[in-house]
């Protein structure tokens, strides 16, 4: 029972500190532009190529999401904002597994139609949104 | 799907959501290497190989970390040399 609540408690401690850490990074997002601030890491891959990659843009769309302008949002980085709701429910499923002991599993996550339609998404855009002409540009 | 070697319980955790972090946040080829991993779980757990199945999830989620952890270094030198870049340029 002692080793029970030992575990329990220790637990609590590791979500309380990956939550804290999460406010942190959200709060700072929050306050700060990425846009216009060199605090924040250019992608490197823009960094040197200057082209886009399928992240570039996620940094601003943060920010602007935290603001509530979603369609600002989704013109930064559109695949960041619908792949938005597939990180919070799996990583609030792995949250609930780690707390409860369980196995919950994401069945979307084992499909490989889903897994490579995906991934396929993922390099199209990195293709398409390097394409110089509307609306890609 | 079913088949009679089919281990029973949930099959293990595949890591996905960490492979899509990496490849949306922080584009490494390593995200690419975690997804395939991934799709190697379901399979190997399919046929019966619990080990490999383990394995393969194991591999997924030591891929996409440690494409964050390149991620994060990539940062720090960055940081760093902004940092020394405002100092050098002080004096």
């Amino acid at each position: 029972m002692q080793e029970y609540w030992e575990v329990r408690s220790k637990k609590l401690l590791i979500i309380t500190l990956a939550a804290a850490v999460l406010g942190g990074v959200l709060t700072i997002y929050y306050f700060y532009n990425p846009a216009g601030n060199s605090l924040f890491l250019p992608c490197p891959f823009r960094y040197t190529t200057g082209y886009n990659c399928p992240g570039c843009g996620s940094q601003r769309a943060m920010h602007q999401l935290l603001h509530g302008n979603l369609p600002l949002a989704f013109s930064l980085n559109p695949l960041l904002i619908v792949s938005l709701p597939l990180i919070i429910y799996g990583i609030g499923i792995k949250v609930y597994n780690y707390i409860y002991d369980s196995a919950q599993r994401v069945k979307l996550f084992y499909s490989k139609t889903f897994i490579y339609g995906y991934f396929a998404i993922a390099l199209l855009y990195w293709l398409v949104r390097n394409l110089s002409f509307y609306p890609f540009d | 799907m079913e088949t009679s070697n089919m281990p029973a319980g949930s099959p293990p955790d595949n890591n996905l959501v960490w492979a899509i972090i990496t490849t949306v946040i922080c584009c490494l080829p390593l995200g690419i290497v975690a997804i395939i991993k991934s799709t190697k779980v379901k399979e190997l757990w399919m046929s019966g190989d619990q080990a490999g199945a383990q394995k393969a999830a194991d591999d997924a989620k030591k891929y996409a970390i440690w494409g964050m952890v390149i991620g994060g270094v990539f940062w720090i030198l960055y940081i760093i040399l902004m940092v020394a870049g405002v100092l050098g340029s002080a004096f």
